[in-house]
């Protein structure tokens, strides 16, 4: 390949982003949602109906910005290997960050639970709470979960494999599975007798399961998602 | 959708298997079958996903061909533009974008500097002396109208060999031509401050480089 032609192409690897309305969008729409929530949470009127605005906001930026990038990786080819290599590091700083995230959640349970104040009747459950049995409903969406997490394992190796079929029914029967698994905590939650704020003990059982099931309808939504660029992409068979 | 298709192919099996058992295929006939299906090209043949690393000209000879229906596409499948440049590159072992650091072999001198390739106007090298790591990263910046360099701390000397295109004769270049004075693109009409390469005795010199200015 001669100078010139080479002189065609852009001489290093990295992808200098273009100017874009997005990042300002999501730091006003990100302002909005934890504004109105905590008003919300402060029993403000009518401020409920602001946070769902905002969490539309919120939604519609992150579409918006992933369909850019989208764009720029499969239509442009921007993301060359030098740029795979930072989105995977960007991926990886992402999963850290929610792991000590939940490491701070079980903290507070362990905190609390392992040696009991004495306001809380110095016991675990504390007086007064009628805790969920562990061997029923949480032990069948255990199994649910773990079996979700086969699923998308077999959907990741097949795909690996180049395994269309195996890969898309990895991926439907794990959505399926996540459905189900959030249909049954939501049931959990409307059966249980104790609220966000009975006591310590129903600060981090909805603090943690409540996390959890947004880690896990996030995913169903990214998998939407690609399902749509699928769509984009115009596959037809 | 996908059940259902699944389904509809299964039954089309099933409609269609013959009741009399037919003699089985032989090996050879049937590795032959799968390559005209499979449409890989033969020993010598061109493939068209790959296209030649020295063929490619333009943003259009880097459109992939696109994976078959059915199937998972891979990155040589359907990766675009630079992506697909670099995949190209490396599949030929080429680094298009020439990552690996200057040659530290040596230490340049004014008769053979360290070269450093610059498709633009302006290149900055890193120099961490002879051996390498020898002391900190010294920046040094480089211009096609200047193109020597010669790091303050150990000595070595480089030199910017341009290889991006050939310059347009009768395109404008900067402000200085409207002072009468030679310069790159962009170039400015006040003089560039010294630098080490600058002071070294002509007897130090020996022979003068093409681009090397004298002062």
């Amino acid at each position: 390949m001669t100078n010139l032609v080479r002189s065609n192409f852009q001489a290093h690897p990295f992808h200098l982003v273009s100017p874009s309305p997005w990042p300002i969008f999501t730091c006003i729409s990100l302002l909005a949602l934890t504004t109105s929530g905590v008003l919300t949470m402060h029993g403000f009127s009518f401020a409920q109906d602001f946070l769902y605005m905002a969490l539309l906001l919120v939604i519609f930026t992150m579409s918006f910005w992933f369909r850019d990038v989208i764009s720029e990786a499969t239509y442009l080819g921007n993301h060359t290997l030098a740029v795979q290599r930072g989105i995977n590091m960007g991926i990886a700083l992402f999963i850290i960050s929610e792991a000590l995230f939940f490491l701070a959640i079980f903290w507070t349970f362990f905190h609390s639970a392992l040696s009991p104040a004495a306001e809380m009747g110095a016991q675990w459950p504390p007086k007064g709470i009628d805790s969920v049995n562990p061997f029923e409903l949480p032990l069948l969406n255990t199994v649910i979960l773990l079996s979700s997490g086969f699923t998308v394992t077999y959907a990741h190796h097949s795909l690996i494999q180049g395994n269309r079929s195996g890969a898309l029914y990895g991926i439907v029967l794990t959505v399926m599975l996540a459905l189900i698994f959030t249909g049954l905590q939501g049931l959990e939650y409307t059966v249980s007798s104790f609220t966000l704020s009975d006591s310590t003990y129903g600060s981090c059982f909805y603090f943690g399961t409540g996390f959890h099931g947004l880690n896990y309808v996030a995913p169903y939504i990214i998998i939407c998602l690609f399902l749509k660029t699928k769509k984009i992409y115009n596959i037809e068979s | 959708m996908l059940l259902r298709r699944s389904i509809l192919a299964l039954g089309r099996r099933t409609a269609v298997k013959p009741i009399v058992p037919v003699a089985p295929r032989v090996f050879t006939t049937s590795a032959a079958r799968r390559a005209g299906e499979q449409g890989d090209p033969k020993p010598g043949e061109p493939d068209k996903k790959m296209m030649a690393f020295e063929d490619i000209r333009t943003e259009e000879d880097l459109l992939p061909p696109g994976a078959e229906p059915g199937t998972v596409p891979t990155d040589l499948d359907q990766s675009t533009g630079l992506e697909r440049f670099e995949i190209l590159g490396k599949m030929q072992g080429i680094d298009v974008f020439d990552m690996k650091p200057l040659d530290a072999s040596r230490k340049g001198t004014l008769e053979d500097p360290i070269i450093v390739n610059s498709a633009g106007d302006e290149q900055f090298a890193g120099c961490t002396g002879y051996p390498v790591d020898s002391h900190v990263v010294l920046w040094l910046n480089m211009r096609r109208d200047r193109p020597v360099e010669r790091c303050a701390e150990c000595g070595s000397v480089y030199r910017m060999e341009y290889i991006g295109p050939p310059d347009d004769p009768h395109a404008h270049h900067g402000h200085g031509e409207e002072h009468g004075e030679e310069h790159g693109d962009g170039a400015h009409s006040y003089e560039e401050p010294k630098t080490f390469a600058d002071f070294v005795r002509p007897e130090y010199r020996g022979t003068p480089q093409p681009h090397y200015r004298q002062s």
